[in-house]
């Protein structure tokens, strides 16, 4: 029965974690940069919804305004950082480093301002309990399951379908030629950095209204999401999808056999795996 | 004055790193949040040693710079044969997970306590037990380290290394193997950071997993970054700068509270700022 | 009779649906001037790319000197006596031009770490005789007054120059030279085309891609005519620039 329960627990982590895959997936197919700044606008969208609650503001409006909040400082980090150290030309790992001063900024404004201790949200009704059968979910991960699987769903169908996400997908796959086309890739950029987090403001706080916030607490996540990016292909959003799932049930499939401490060498594990096997990932993008 | 001695020593230590550090960011051009990863690995290998009576401080010391040159090369060598970005999630990986060992497995790391009372060093027969003794240790440590750094930088293999950041391809065509160089690269780094782990645990006769954190990784990057890629100088200029940032702070009214943080804020900051005006640093060539 | 000099057989080459290369085989002479000419996208680079072991054919072979190259990497390749150059020139800026030859030299001391460390004068003994390698090789292609010069500030025609003078440096006997001549000045153009005679009768063997018709006409011993990725015909210079079917391919018509 308990491995039951953590089957079920692991597809609804899975869920969270598949759309900060798709989210990175998306940022990282598009600009190419490996936006480690990304685990910050995820944590921050979760400390911000935290704020927007105290204050009295109905959980559905602060999980709104957190998500354009991320968005705008997505958006930000994209124009204004990464568009500056493009036109000085720097290289690939300069932008790395600058994104990862970012992330080490946006932490510490967080430690500073809410202290590094864990936070809850003071929502009694996020961890009230439904029994389904034999299984019992909390009312987060029941929000969580329909709320990440729509995101998934509406991001399939935006970058598929729409005028604006064929366009994203053209550019992330010829910035040259797209600027011929007059795409204007930079513009793109900034508007997929801004899609990109404010996708990841949801599980950004989704997850904490489970297990609490911390400031140093987004760094595994985006490790772990990244790795279901590369091992279900870059630039399949499915892909990505379903091994973060298969992840997230597979850690917690493990603490059957050992301690929680040890979820990241499960982890790391996978994608050493990967590496060694099928570097290209599960689901050849496109 | 023991004040002053404890800077200088652990400035030292810190060059060490800044040069493990360097060979891999500035001079091979890999991106890494791993090395305070190896550190950590050659400090407990010492400290273990010396706890438990298993050999003296040199040999120890050679062997956790064996064990962490083994390392570096394993967690290098399956990324450098994909893509450079599937290297900073190993790094990243191993960060994390190193974390999680020295935390996690309280039998031989101590755990979250960390291991007190590792004793003082021996090397060939004398004990070196007051500061200023530790001290000339670290400097001679720092010393070979920096000659080391200067032989490989003036040989054709610094050239080599040179040649590589800037056009692997172009490399290959010139018929030299790029692998071999960066794996390479990543041993020696691995025997920097190793040996300046095993520096560091009989320095303070303490270590606990928080000298070995993400946040320490971190701050050897902005070492380097602050310092300059790719020079001596460089390596040596940003430990100390950056060492002497709390004993500044601390001069100003922060609540002892948010400190860390403000630390660790500061060197974010940093990071950003000599990316965006001056990616060659202080005294360091463009990154 | 002997194994051909460098024989490429059947090479097949696709990226996605376009197919780069189609059946194309064709044999190099030793001690010659071979031109590869052929309308933009012919796919003459790609040829250097698969000889060179930086891409890898999806069918055919490629031999040098009765030798299958065929999986080997570019290092390897260069080994066996098969260096090219770069259309973008590929120099490392940051180093200076003595540097970007040494760099190519091969069987260097002290160019892995333990020889740097613990024989730092043996290093530095034999790379101060490589240094004279290297300014004789700069000496060659009329390069040594600037041997000290960051790349950066050398202009293009010298930077040409040195390229040729890396490639040259590996010791190859087989250079693969991509569009060696564009973008060259009336003189430098001149300078250039009597170093690759001089290299000839040094007993190089040497591939050309080359876009000027005068440039193939005053060095080309044969000319390999390449037509959306197959060999269209082989002759002299003569031959291949008088047969108007040919001129028709690859001016499109354009004269």
């Amino acid at each position: 029965m308990l491995a039951l329960q953590l089957l079920v627990n692991g597809l609804v982590t899975g869920c969270a974690l598949g759309v900060v895959a798709i989210s990175f997936g998306l940022i990282y197919a598009t600009t190419k940069l490996f936006h480690v700044a990304h685990a910050g606008v995820y944590t921050l969208s979760g400390y911000l919804a935290w704020s927007l609650v105290g204050h009295g503001v109905p959980a559905i409006g602060a999980m709104v305004v957190a998500m354009a909040a991320a968005a705008l400082l997505g958006g930000l980090i994209q124009g204004v950082l990464y568009a500056e150290l493009e036109r000085r030309r720097a290289t690939h790992l300069v932008v790395l480093i600058a994104s990862l001063g970012t992330l080490a900024v946006m932490q510490n404004i967080i430690a500073a301002v809410y202290t590094p201790n864990i936070l809850q949200f003071p929502l009694p009704w996020s961890s009230r309990m439904v029994s389904l059968g034999a299984v019992r979910l909390t009312w987060t991960q029941i929000l969580t399951v329909v709320l990440c699987l729509s995101a998934f769903a509406g991001i399939m169908w935006f970058s598929h379908r729409t005028i604006l996400g064929k366009q994203i997908r053209a550019v992330a796959s010829n910035p040259f030629l797209a600027e011929i086309t007059r795409l204007r890739p930079q513009r793109i950029y900034v508007t997929v950095v801004a899609i990109g987090s404010a996708v990841v403001a949801l599980p950004g706080i989704l997850v904490p209204l489970d297990l609490g916030l911390q400031p140093y607490s987004g760094i595994t996540p985006l490790l772990t999401a990244t790795i279901a990016m590369i091992a279900g292909g870059i630039g399949s959003i499915g892909g990505s999808f379903l091994v973060a799932v298969g992840i997230a049930v597979l850690q917690n499939m493990s603490l059957l056999i050992m301690p929680g401490e040890w979820s990241i060498g499960v982890t790391f594990g996978i994608f050493i795996i990967f590496m060694l096997f099928r570097p290209t990932g599960l689901f050849k993008g496109r | 004055m023991d004040f002053l001695y404890s800077y200088i020593a652990l400035a030292e230590i810190y060059v060490l790193l800044g040069l493990s550090t360097n060979l891999l960011v500035g001079i091979a051009g890999i991106f890494t949040v791993s090395q305070a990863a190896v550190f950590g690995v050659g400090a407990y290998i010492v400290a273990y040693c010396l706890m438990h009576d298993v050999m003296g401080f040199v040999p120890a010391l050679l062997v956790a710079a064996a064990i962490c040159v083994v390392l570096n090369v394993l967690v290098t060598l399956p990324s450098l044969r994909v893509s450079g970005d599937y290297f900073v999630v190993t790094s990243f990986g191993i960060q994390l997970l190193a974390t999680a060992v020295f935390v996690n497995w309280t039998a031989g790391t101590g755990g979250a306590n960390g291991l007190p009372g590792i004793p003082s060093p021996d090397v060939f027969g004398y004990q070196l037990e007051s500061s200023h003794q530790l001290v000339l240790l670290t400097t001679v440590g720092s010393a070979l380290g920096c000659l080391a750094f200067w032989l490989i930088m003036r040989a054709p293999f610094g050239r080599l290394l040179r040649a590589i950041r800037e056009d692997e391809l172009a490399v290959a065509a010139a018929g030299k193997g790029v692998l071999r160089a960066k794996v390479s690269a990543a041993a020696l780094a691995g025997a920097f950071a190793g040996s300046a782990g095993g520096i560091y645990a009989t320095f303070l006769s303490f270590v606990d997993p928080s000298s070995f954190d993400l946040d320490a990784s971190i701050l050897l990057l902005t070492m380097v970054v602050v310092g300059g890629a790719r020079t001596l100088a460089g390596s040596v200029i940003g430990p100390f700068l950056l060492l002497a940032l709390p004993q500044v702070l601390s001069l100003i009214d922060i609540p002892t509270s948010i400190a860390a943080s403000a630390r660790q804020l500061i060197y974010g900051v940093l990071l950003i700022a000599f990316m965006l005006f001056r990616p060659q640093g202080l005294a360091g060539e463009k990154l | 009779m002997s194994a051909p000099y460098l024989q490429a057989a059947g090479l097949e080459v696709a990226f996605g649906g376009l197919r780069a290369l189609r059946d194309c085989s064709f044999v190099v002479d030793q001690g010659r001037i071979t031109c590869l000419v052929g309308p933009n996208g012919a796919g003459k680079t790609t040829i250097f790319n698969a000889i060179t072991g930086f891409l890898k054919p999806q069918q055919g072979s490629v031999s040098f000197k009765g030798r299958i190259l065929d999986g080997m990497k570019p290092q390897a390749i260069v080994h066996a006596g098969i260096a090219r150059s770069f259309q973008n020139l590929r120099l490392f800026q940051d180093l200076t031009a003595l540097d970007n030859v040494l760099v190519a030299l091969p069987d260097m001391a002290g160019e892995e770490p333990l020889g740097a460390l613990f024989r730092p004068l043996h290093a530095h003994r034999a790379t101060g005789r490589r240094r004279v390698d290297a300014l004789e090789i700069l000496e060659h292609v009329g390069l040594v007054e600037k041997s000290r010069e960051f790349v950066r500030n050398l202009s293009y025609g010298e930077q040409k120059l040195l390229t040729i003078a890396r490639l040259l440096a590996t010791g190859a006997e087989l250079l693969l030279l991509d569009e060696p001549a564009s973008g060259l000045s009336h003189g430098a153009l001149e300078a250039l085309m009597a170093l690759l005679r001089r290299l000839q009768t040094e007993g190089k063997t040497l591939l050309v891609v080359e876009h000027n018709t005068r440039v193939v006409q005053k060095i080309a011993d044969d000319v390999l005519f390449l037509h959306q990725g197959h060999l269209m015909a082989r002759g002299t210079p003569e031959q291949i620039i008088s047969d108007p079917a040919l001129a028709e391919i690859y001016f499109g018509g354009a004269i």
